[in-house]
């Protein structure tokens, strides 16, 4: 083979495979989701255009992680990194993000898309100290529980998306305002059948359903840790049955990571259920997707005041 | 394992080996001098000094850290120094319960940190895979100072002169890989290599079954996506094993 011949045959080689690459559109992006949640989502709006890996499951504290080599191969690879933010991921997102040596998803970059900065945060401390627990001056990052949010963030998440992959844009377009038909549709469902929970009372193991409470109008009267991310102590734990003894919740309700003994012990006490609700995607056999943790978690409450 | 591979395990292979370059060696003696748990009692104090350090919200890893994770086990080393003369049989026994009173200690420092239970975790099994280049310098030059002194004053470093090398490197290694791995890199290889008679073979087979604990537990966690810092631990304890299982007679001679 001579010269000019060998340089045809590469160059039609490379033809060939950008021709391959063009033609097979299936997972254009490579997408590093932080929370269950968040994978849900991307699977929602991008379906097969992307590649999603979750770093935790409804099992896992999303505060704390385990570094494993997957983590950062797949923070290396991915176009777009999709977490909560508000400092959710504090203790671990910097290592991984400096390991993964990978510049697309750094801080400030278009592959980095904070969920927490699309949506209205409550709990917002008045007072920074690190006395009063495991505060996040950005306020209470687990946003996800009130569907509302879930809207807003898959509107820029949409666009996002857009932006990174131009080329498929019009088929995320079309995906998300599908996605939002029918999540409009099923929020409003959702709060009607809510209503029957306006003004009752939880008791929470964590910080976890602030916003869930929010959306219901449900109160929680309490949390089991004296302050976030404390474990529950005796001391507190006798507090609060104390306190809530004259006036006892509906239920004490925490997420598939907490721990359940401090649950039980309060729950036995008080005579009020211990309730586990899923809390994310995967959290039950039930939630297998945004709209079914929804359904099974209204399904759970909504049980409590038949 | 590929390049891919290859390039995200990389730092954590060179730590392990930073760390090896010394443990090993130090291993033999604390084995000899039957002092098993010194290195528990000194990491755990020197864990208890970064734990201090960070309750006064100094910054991770600034030297205020250092200073005070150092200066906890020199005073270690001065208390072991002085405990293992004057009550030379219950050493042991005293190092013992010094790991306890540290580890509990550090226990009640975080008892109102919120992120105290995973500080704990991290102390002990270590975050290998989070190590970069950047911190692995300062260990670099440190652990070589300390190998020259090992190797060049051996007949004459003694008593304080030990501890205080010990506690040096402990409170390096102890922060890179964590007090688990930080125990098997100092026992493992130098029990499987106890009874070889020369001490250049004992260091090299030492050396030898460390870096295959490694290699092996590194490619593991690899293979199978697991905590780097436990799967070592056993890779160590499999590689010092089959070592002591297959070792030709003629090395005990």
């Amino acid at each position: 083979m001579n010269r000019s011949a060998l340089t045809r045959s590469i160059l039609s080689g490379l033809l060939l495979i950008s021709l391959l690459a063009v033609a097979n559109p299936a997972a254009a992006l490579n997408v590093f989701a932080c929370e269950a949640e968040w994978g849900a989502l991307v699977d929602e709006l991008a379906g097969e255009l992307a590649t999603v890996t979750v770093a935790t499951t409804a099992f896992q504290d999303p505060h704390r992680l385990q570094a494993r080599p997957s983590l950062i191969a797949s923070a290396r690879t991915a176009d777009l990194l999709v977490c909560t933010g508000a400092e959710l991921e504090v203790g671990w997102m910097p290592p991984l993000l400096l390991r993964s040596g990978n510049p697309n998803i750094q801080p400030g970059r278009p592959g980095n898309f904070l969920a927490a900065d699309f949506v209205r945060r409550i709990e917002i401390p008045v007072r920074l100290d690190r006395a009063q627990g495991d505060v996040h001056p950005q306020g209470n990052p687990h946003i996800h529980l009130n569907p509302n949010n879930i809207a807003r963030v898959a509107r820029e998440l949409a666009q996002r998306l857009q932006q990174l992959d131009p080329a498929n844009a019009q088929q995320y377009q079309t995906r998300a305002t599908d996605f939002l038909d029918r999540w409009d549709a099923a929020v409003e469902r959702w709060e009607i059948r809510g209503e029957m929970l306006a003004g009752k009372r939880l008791v929470a193991h964590h910080t976890s359903f602030s916003y869930l409470a929010d959306w219901l109008d449900l109160e929680i009267v309490a949390t089991l840790e004296s302050k976030p991310g404390i474990p529950p102590s005796a001391s507190h734990l006798a507090t609060l049955l104390e306190q809530l003894q004259p006036a006892r919740p509906l239920a004490i309700v925490r997420t598939p990571y907490d721990n359940e003994k401090p649950s039980a012990w309060l729950s036995q006490r008080l005579a009020v259920p211990a309730l586990l609700l899923p809390y994310t995607i995967g959290g039950n056999d039930r939630a297998n997707n945004l709209f079914e943790l929804f359904e099974v978690t209204l399904t759970e409450l909504g049980a409590l005041v038949l | 394992m590929n390049a891919f591979e290859l390039s995200i395990v990389a730092p954590a292979l060179l730590a392990g080996l930073l760390v090896l370059s010394t443990h090993v060696a130090l291993g033999q003696e604390v084995l000899t001098r039957g002092i098993i748990f010194i290195d528990l009692a000194i990491a755990q104090v020197a864990g208890l000094g970064v734990i201090a350090a960070d309750t006064m919200g100094w910054e991770p890893h600034g030297w205020r850290v250092q200073a005070s994770a150092v200066s906890a086990a020199l005073v270690m080393a001065v208390v072991l120094n002085w405990t293992g003369k004057r009550w030379h049989d219950v050493q042991e026994a005293l190092i013992g319960a010094v790991f306890i009173l540290a580890a509990t200690a550090g226990i009640l420092i975080l008892a109102g940190n919120p992120h105290g239970g995973e500080h704990l975790k991290e102390l002990l099994v270590g975050q290998i895979l989070w190590v970069t280049y950047g911190q692995l310098f300062p260990v670099a030059v440190l652990y070589a100072g300390c190998l020259l002194a090992w190797f060049v004053f051996y007949q004459r470093i003694q008593g304080f002169g030990f501890y205080a090398l010990f506690a040096l490197v402990v409170t390096a290694s102890v922060q890179l890989v964590g007090v688990y791995l930080v125990f098997a890199s100092l026992i493992i290889p130098a029990l499987a290599t106890r009874h070889i008679s020369s001490r250049n073979s004992r260091y090299l087979w030492g050396y030898l079954i460390g870096l295959a604990g490694y290699l092996s537990g590194l490619a593991a966690s690899m293979r199978w996506d697991l905590p780097p810092g436990a799967v070592i631990a056993w890779g160590l304890a499999i590689f010092a094993l089959a070592f002591s299982w297959l070792a030709p007679r003629r090395l005990r001679e």
